[in-house]
């Protein structure tokens, strides 16, 4: 049961990762865009 | 082909619904690269120059045709191709949303290399736009039935990717671009080819992490609200129906006047900036400004459409409408002539960018508690023609608003001002549209057991009879 929930719980968050590690990077590559605008 | 049936997508005992977000995250976040299409403009018109234009190369005005284009055929498919959609099942789908989006970049590494413009508006134009709209649309009713409790975070989410898209693709491409240039190529055509590989990869994991709720599937711990709520339907309307009723056109208004107004501050955002604040802000600050906008413009989608599952749709479109008005009237007074305030006239801007961006991710759940889950997809499609004539009516209207201002002796910062009240006049009329929405009369309702009865709780109780 346990095993089942943390396997459960490792695919949500390796989907999560897949989607969330691209979109931190554009964030992060905006932000540093957006920075100019303080400078 | 059975696997992309809707039969073979029906989730099993222990899916979780904490999956289809980044599912349907997936699939808006390659798409939404057509936001940062104009990376490509410059590279476009020299590709037979490398370092500037020959006379053989290609114009910027023919290079903005294919984002046009695509827009376009956004519009259009999204309209079409919603009620096939809504047989096929999200996963089919999003798999041909998939093909088509790849393949345009495909058809235009070929329009490259042979140096043929028709190619691209074929390839990136036509057939990515169909991936366009197909992948805009697809999730929407999978996540609406996955999350009956929060139907707006779920399409918020979603729909917040397509926003975000255009952060991802404008440094990747750049990046790209900068590896594959040599002294004799560009380098666009084989970036190209490794984004629509890139891309279709992703979207494949979209395409087979997508499933539908089976048969009477509730969230656990949750029960339906008793008490049904005036603004929220336990009916389905079929989309044709739903076509010919008052309520899809006063949405269709709401939409179209919250983007157009949108569109307005997005289309002059550097310019108008670097205008109302001369010598403060030059172009390099100016392209600062703009990268905050697209951050906002995608919080808002998430953050408006969240909140609107707590004060209600109609609500939430209020609050867009007046204080977008306010904002829009407020925003050319912040300038130097007046309060020379830039971090006033940023604070309002970012807000009225996450309003434009709210407007977006709000609508599909305000169509599903007007006409069910039952066609929400196809309807959503249909509406989203509003988009596409807002694409052209904002653009337009503010570029010759200000040209005749320019023309009758304005200077450029008042220019400026009649444009921002024209949108705050705009938003206006989406507030009256949007305070006529009522209820979809019993008479359009789907009879009970021939569409998702209930769907609104997420308890299809029959697939729609065929």
């Amino acid at each position: 049961m346990l095993d089942s929930l943390k396997s459960r719980f490792a695919v949500i968050l390796l989907a999560w990762l897949l989607v969330g590690i691209p979109l931190g990077w554009g964030i992060f590559n905006t932000l540093l865009n957006s920075m100019k605008l303080f400078h | 082909m059975s696997l992309l049936d809707r039969e073979r997508s029906i989730a099993h005992a222990g899916y979780s619904r904490w999956l289809v977000p980044p599912a349907a995250l997936a699939i808006h976040f390659c798409i939404g690269q057509v936001y940062s299409f104009s990376v490509f403009k410059l590279p476009l018109t020299h590709v037979l120059g490398v370092d500037g234009s020959l006379p053989g190369d290609w114009k910027q005005t023919q290079i903005a045709w294919i984002f046009s284009l695509a827009i376009v055929m956004l519009g259009v498919s999204a309209a079409i191709f919603g009620r096939w959609l809504e047989a096929a099942g999200p996963r089919k789908a999003m798999f041909v949303a998939a093909v088509c989006f790849g393949l345009g970049f495909y058809v235009s590494y070929l329009g490259i290399i042979q140096h043929q413009l028709w190619l691209i508006y074929f390839g990136y134009g036509v057939i990515g736009g169909m991936g366009l709209g197909l992948g805009y649309i697809s999730p929407v009713s999978t996540l609406i039935k996955w999350f009956p409790d929060r139907p707006g975070l779920a399409t918020g989410l979603a729909i917040m990717g397509f926003g975000g898209g255009a952060m991802i693709g404008s440094p990747l491409a750049i990046k790209l671009m900068s590896h594959f240039r040599t002294p004799s190529d560009v380098g666009v055509a084989k970036t190209f080819l490794v984004m629509g590989t890139l891309y279709f990869l992703l979207m494949m994991f979209g395409v087979f992490t997508i499933r539908v709720p089976r048969e009477g599937w509730k969230p656990d711990n949750w029960t339906p609200p008793s008490k049904p709520r005036t603004m929220i339907t336990t009916h389905n309307v079929d989309v044709d129906t739903a076509f010919g009723t008052k309520q899809f056109w006063f949405l269709w208004i709401v939409l179209c006047t919250n983007v157009t107004a949108g569109i307005g501050i997005l289309e002059q955002a550097s310019p108008m900036i670097q205008e109302l604040f001369k010598g403060k802000i030059g172009p390099v600050a100016a392209g600062g400004f703009v990268g905050l906008l697209s951050l906002f413009n995608m919080a808002g989608r998430f953050s408006w459409s969240t909140a609107s599952d707590f004060i209600g749709r109609k609500n939430t479109y209020y609050i867009f409408f007046v204080l977008g008005a306010i904002l829009y009237f407020i925003l050319p007074r912040t300038g130097a002539d007046h309060l020379d305030s830039v971090v006033l006239f940023v604070t309002i801007s970012v807000i009225l960018l996450s309003t434009y961006g709210g407007g977006f991710a709000t609508i599909p759940a305000y169509l599903r508690d007007l006409f069910g889950t039952h066609h929400v997809s196809a309807i959503h499609g249909r509406l989203l023609t509003a988009w596409s004539v807002a694409g052209v009516l904002g653009p337009v209207l503010v570029n010759y608003l200000r040209e005749y201002e320019l023309e009758h002796g304005v200077d450029s910062a008042g220019a400026y001002q009649t444009v921002l009240h024209v949108m705050a006049g705009i938003l206006v009329v989406g507030f009256m549209a949007n305070l006529l929405v009522r209820p979809v009369p019993k008479k359009y309702w789907l009879p009970e057991g021939s569409g998702d009865a209930q769907t609104s709780f997420g308890q299809p109780l029959a697939e729609r009879s065929k």
